[in-house]
């Protein structure tokens, strides 16, 4: 169904809410002087939760093409959606007591998350090429703000600068890849790309040209989800930005990167029967992103491996997981996509939860160097548990939720035959349990070097520890609303 | 073939300003006379005798002006396709230009009131 | 009418000169000229086969892509701004801060 613009802004609602609320917050900051600190998050939040629920309960089941076929409504594009906005929720909440971001202006931060917010739900949505560049460059563009958001940081403005440089590069090589895809193909639609591709049969093209064109739109989007060669921006970025940015970076435009990444190979340019990737002839499609993927998860481990501040730490580990979340794209399948899904929804709860953990030690200690947290089992019981938890479960240990996700991925893999692929991605997480381990030796094993005085965790930072708990606890047992949330999500590209 | 014949009156224009250009030089050099001196080489100002380097800092506001310029530079860029089918599309693509603008306003606002505007800026008054 | 390939060959060969020069120049404000450079040979491609297919999409396309350049370039000299106050310089191989 092909809707006007009128028609299209009933089921517009979600964006809409976030568009207004970062006007408004944009105002409240110039024109409440005093109640602007309190007034911004609380109308944050309010937009996150109003979009969330028009997202979950509004536009649920609908199916439609928007603005004469700009966005697509569908079940993939609403899981994005309500995934983005939960991850957006918690940064939020994680934000408030977070000493790094106090120490600067505050009205602006609110705004631009709902602006990266915004972005990342039009890039879910988006079936066309000029919305697919608008939304990634509106993410783009407001987490380079965000990056470099501690001005008189030198760290977070190197950050910064080296982000906008990897970024502004990459998308101007995925621009010129999109150029030659609309010489080609004549459209900027993804479904009339691809049956143009099928019409005309891929033979019908200059196969240099194809490549050529794939190969710098692939950079656009590797850029975005950090996969290996794109990823040298990640840890510089990661550790220098403020740690609220940090973890919001490393799980929600990765995952709007995944999003894109899966339409476009998906619904753009494989043809829906079977399971051939027809394009471009000679070079075998799934054996490359296997390769990225095998490239991406290894580095990222084995860099991790030597690195003594945790946020670098956790960076190259962020790197890892887009290498496991890359396997499930390759085998074409429903079940591969399913597990992306899946590994994405744990992913968010332990990695933000990592990050919520270096923030509260940071509030108190100033320091991200893991000697520092020596000892921390006796000055904050509870926050090492959560942290061993969240080390855990990113490790894939069986009775957390980050089993759940490599399980699915594995298995997609081996259904497809790929043995040694999962041989691998079990080896890698073998190597990424000595970098995780340390962190709970640091913690648990090491005497402290002299602070003893417990450390304070403010009661919301409590809260928000419990609550990014319990998911990684209980998933492992209440999988089945995971698994069937996500199955409906991917019915869309299940005749694959 | 033919598009080869009509980028040959390109060239030989090229060729005609080269040869003409390169003659009244070469004629100027051979008749003139060449006496130099301190200061013929300083760089005219004004009569003026120039104090240190032009390669100085600017002034950082000139930064922040010529960027918000940029961004109400940009939108005319959108506002011009807008005014050409106006009069086809009605009332609902006014409402809609109206709203564009007044998201844009909405910023121009917000450097207003912090001071972006003025040349010195009143101190911090809205925190930073 | 001047055929399709010349343009695209211009258009390639701008592309290249701007990814070499975000390659080979180390001052910030020079590498993102060259952007500006990539972002504009995707425009001069963007128009010429928006001609040839006789389609307006193209055309609209690169109206984008100069908004969001602009948008890009105020954001890039915002943080090249604050990078200056904190160190007095502009070459990027001064911001070195982090490493591996």
């Amino acid at each position: 169904m092909l809707m006007d613009n009128l028609q299209s802004l009933r089921y517009f609602y979600p964006e809409l809410t976030l568009i207004v609320a970062m006007l408004v917050v944009v105002i409240v900051d110039i024109s409440f002087n005093r109640l602007r600190n309190v007034l911004n998050p609380l109308l944050t939040i309010a937009a996150l939760l109003i979009a969330a629920y028009f997202t979950a309960y509004v536009n649920h089941g609908q199916e439609a093409n928007l603005f004469l076929g700009m966005l697509a409504l569908d079940s993939f594009a609403q899981f994005f959606k309500l995934f983005l906005l939960l991850a957006a929720l918690l940064v939020v909440l994680g934000s408030l007591h977070s000493e790094e971001l106090l120490q600067v202006h505050q009205g602006e931060f609110f705004a631009l998350l709902l602006a990266v917010t915004l972005g990342m739900l039009l890039m879910a949505n988006s079936i066309n090429l000029a919305i697919l560049y608008l939304s990634l460059e509106l993410v783009s563009l407001t987490s380079y703000i965000m990056v470099g958001y501690l001005k008189g940081d030198r760290l977070s403005n190197e950050a910064s600068l080296k982000y906008i440089l990897f970024g502004a590069i990459s998308t101007g090589s995925m621009l010129y890849g999109f150029s030659l895809i609309y010489g080609m193909t004549g459209s900027l639609n993804l479904y009339t790309i691809r049956d143009a591709f099928l019409s005309q049969g891929v033979q019908g093209f200059d196969q240099f040209t194809i490549l050529l064109a794939l190969v710098l739109t692939l950079a656009g989007f590797g850029f975005k989800t950090a996969a290996v060669p794109f990823h040298f921006w990640c840890p510089d970025v990661y550790a220098g930005a403020p740690t609220p940015v940090t973890a919001f970076l490393s799980v929600a435009p990765k995952a709007a990167g995944f999003a894109i990444l899966v339409r476009f190979l998906f619904s753009g340019m494989t043809q829906t029967s079977g399971s051939e990737w027809g394009l471009v002839n000679g070079i075998n499609w799934p054996l490359v992103l296997i390769g990225i993927s095998v490239l991406t998860m290894t580095l990222g481990n084995i860099a991790a491996l030597t690195q003594n501040n945790l946020k670098r730490m956790l960076a190259y580990s962020s790197i890892a997981h887009a290498g496991y979340i890359l396997m499930g794209s390759v085998v074409l399948t429903g079940e591969g996509l399913k597990s992306m899904l899946i590994y994405m929804f744990v992913y968010l709860f332990m990695n933000l939860g990592a990050f919520l953990v270096v923030t509260i030690i940071y509030n108190s200690d100033r320091s991200f160097e893991i000697g520092d947290y020596h000892g921390m089992f006796k000055r904050a019981p509870f926050l090492t548990f959560a942290m061993g938890v969240f080390m855990l479960s990113l490790t894939g240990i069986p009775p957390f939720a980050g089993f759940l996700g490599k399980l699915y991925v594995f298995l997609a893999v081996i259904e497809k035959g790929l043995f040694w692929f999962a041989v691998v991605g079990t080896l890698n997480a073998a190597v990424a349990a000595f970098y995780y381990m340390r962190v709970i030796k640091a913690m648990v094993l090491e005497e402290g070097n002299g602070k003893t005085a417990p450390l304070h965790v403010s009661f919301l930072n409590q809260a928000l520890l419990v609550a990014l708990l319990i998911p990684n606890l209980i998933l492992v047992v209440f999988w089945n609303p995971i698994e069937r949330w996500t199955a409906s999500s991917v019915k869309l590209f299940s005749g694959l | 073939m033919s598009m080869m014949l009509q980028f040959a009156n390109v060239i030989v224009f090229l060729g005609v300003g080269v040869l003409f250009l390169s003659f009244s030089l070469l004629l100027s050099s051979l008749l003139r006379p060449s006496k130099y001196s301190e200061e013929k080489l300083i760089p005219y100002e004004c009569g003026e005798n120039p104090v240190g380097s032009p390669w100085i800092q600017f002034n950082i506001r000139f930064y922040v002006f010529a960027l918000i310029f940029i961004i109400f530079d940009v939108e005319v860029a959108f506002l011009l396709p807008w005014a050409v089918v106006f009069k086809k599309l009605g009332l609902f693509a006014f409402v809609e230009g109206l709203i564009f603008i007044a998201i844009l306003a909405v910023g121009l606002a917000y450097v207003w009131a912090k001071g972006d505007l003025q040349w010195v800026r009143p101190e911090e008054r809205y925190g930073r | 009418m001047i055929p399709i390939s010349y343009y695209l060959l211009l258009s390639a060969i701008l592309f290249s000169i701007g990814v070499f020069g975000t390659m080979i120049k180390r001052n910030m404000v020079t590498i993102f000229m060259c952007i500006e450079l990539m972002l504009n040979a995707v425009n001069l491609s963007f128009v010429a086969f928006a001609r040839y297919h006789s389609l307006i999409d193209g055309q609209v396309f690169v109206f984008f892509v100069m908004a969001v350049a602009a948008a890009e370039a105020a954001v890039g000299l915002g943080i090249i701004v604050a990078l200056f106050r904190n160190r007095q310089t502009l070459n990027v191989d001064e911001a070195d801060l982090m490493k591996w």
